[in-house]
């Protein structure tokens, strides 16, 4: 009779335990893009667009769990459904559009060409001939091969081993978005005094969050998250909080 | 890897592969496994390009010239460094000079313990702080240690599987030892070690596609860098497999060959 009842109190908690926690969505970062998304000194996802989808989360009651994703491969997860959202910086673009639904832009970057310090250049085309790095799928590839300058584009895992080989000198140049090259120039002290950001492009990137092509609701959920967000002011202090006052 | 260690008698030579070849040397009928492998990857690429050209015949042409020869580059770059590393490797395994013997086997030891794609990412990040060497020059040089290593003990077991009377006999025509390995033993062993050398070759052309970590824009990274604009998973990767699966083939047929080859007067 005992274990009867406790095998019927265990599949009702089991059943109902779902329905009576809010929403819960898996979130994949790439989090070698600082500092935007990294990984904290608890080896997990921290950083800004981490900080930001939990406060957009809250405000939209539902629940997050965030993953660590190669960036190589963070469109597939979501296309096959295997996360939710993905929180990486992406940037709105035709080509994604087609594939994947956008949340609002939360965020707006240009691209940067980081130089060995010393070095510098006025525009774009003076990369021409020069092995220019960047991280593979992401913008600044885009962008470069978009210009069309000639140069020798070198696609990497992540951007930091872009940087790593411009600074041994077997590259010339490294493009990734503005706070990410900040951040290389700025904050990291392995390369404080070797790195100078020297070039921004004009033309404005917007960043959103990703989702599963039709997922309307997801959609709406991130999109009501992110008004409260801006609206409460919690976006700035969050851009205070990651990129430095003055941003 | 093949465990080189695990011989078993095969006619009357001792083969060190790790299992019977594929295709089999002596297979004459026209349907067998190999053939129906590359029809079906022939005609699946062909296929897919033929009905549905609006993805595919675009990836193809995205990856065909370029890639596949930085890919044979890599590879034929790394054989011949990896044989010759080989040779000297598996001749220092069997060295009663104990110095020479324990350099060797250290070498086996240490590389056969690490995977290959932390060797490549070692040589390449790790070494460019003394000096500086380009990706393609940094993924032979990794390759060919690695793979070094592991001929070093397929040429070992090769030789080993020499009757030692044929040293003796050498010997006591008067011949010295350098003489002995040179022109009695190592041509004899060469029937043995061919076919799984071959083999390591086939094997290392595939894992050339861990270069593309470094920048290389092999085949594998052409995949990649072009899922990275288009994010058509499937269909690019279906393409990869298909294009590396058709050129492991020919080269096995081309193992194959070269076996049967050698193997000439065993079949009378």
């Amino acid at each position: 009779m005992f274990r009867k009842l406790s095998l019927a109190l265990l599949a009702l908690s089991l059943f109902c335990a779902p329905a009576i926690a809010a929403d819960k969505y898996t979130v994949a970062s790439d989090c070698t893009w600082p500092p935007m998304e990294m990984l904290g000194d608890d080896k997990k996802p921290a950083g800004f667009a981490i900080d930001y989808i939990r406060e957009v989360a809250r405000a939209a009651g539902f629940e997050v769990e965030n993953l660590n994703i190669a960036w190589d491969g963070i469109f597939g997860g979501v296309a096959t459904g295997k996360y939710d959202i993905v929180a990486s910086s992406t940037t709105i673009t035709e080509e994604r559009k087609k594939q994947f639904d956008f949340s609002d832009p939360y965020y707006e970057v240009v691209q940067a060409v980081v130089l060995p310090a010393g070095t510098n250049i006025k525009s774009l085309g003076e990369l021409k001939g020069k092995k220019v790095g960047g991280q593979l799928g992401t913008t600044g590839i885009f962008v470069m091969r978009k210009a069309n300058v000639g140069a020798d584009i070198r696609e990497y895992n992540d951007v930091g081993l872009a940087i790593q080989d411009m600074v041994s000198g077997r590259i010339d140049a490294v493009i990734c978005d503005d706070p990410v090259a900040m951040y290389y120039v700025n904050k990291k002290a392995d390369y404080a005094g070797k790195l100078n950001l020297s070039f921004k492009t004009g033309d404005t990137e917007l960043y959103g969050f990703t989702v599963r092509k039709g997922r309307a609701d997801l959609v709406a959920k991130l999109n009501k998250g992110i008004k409260k967000v801006k609206e409460s002011g919690l976006h700035d202090k969050l851009i205070e909080k990651w990129m430095g006052k003055g941003n | 890897m093949p465990n080189t260690e695990n011989s078993h008698s095969k006619g009357n030579i001792v083969m060190v592969t790790d299992g019977a070849s594929i295709p089999d040397p002596r297979e004459s009928r026209l349907i067998n496994a190999w053939s129906i492998a590359l029809v079906g990857a022939i005609a699946s690429l062909l296929g897919l390009c033929l009905f549905w050209p609006d993805p595919y015949r675009e990836i193809l042409s995205y990856l065909l010239p370029d890639g596949v020869m930085i890919t044979f580059k890599i590879t034929i770059l790394s054989i011949c460094c990896a044989v010759p590393l080989g040779l000297i490797t598996g001749l220092g395994r069997i060295s009663r000079n104990r110095l020479i013997n324990l350099i060797a086997s250290t070498y086996v030891e240490v590389i056969r313990g690490i995977p290959l794609l932390v060797q490549i990412f070692y040589i390449y990040y790790a070494l460019s702080r003394f000096f500086l060497v380009s990706g393609t020059t940094s993924a032979v040089i990794a390759i060919s240690f690695c793979y070094g290593a592991y001929m070093g003990e397929v040429f070992r077991a090769g030789i080993l599987a020499i009757s030692k009377g044929q040293s003796e006999a050498a010997r006591s025509l008067g011949f010295n030892r350098f003489q002995t390995m040179f022109y009695v033993v190592l041509p004899q062993a060469w029937r043995t070690i061919l076919p799984p050398v071959g083999n390591e070759c086939i094997a290392m052309l595939k894992d050339t596609s861990l270069v593309s970590i470094m920048a290389v824009p092999d085949l594998m990274h052409c995949a990649r860098s072009y899922v990275g604009t288009t994010y058509l998973y499937f269909e690019t990767y279906t393409v990869i497999a298909l294009i590396y699966l058709i050129i492991t083939l020919i080269l096995s047929k081309g193992v194959s060959i070269m076996e049967s080859r050698l193997n000439y007067y065993d079949g009378k």
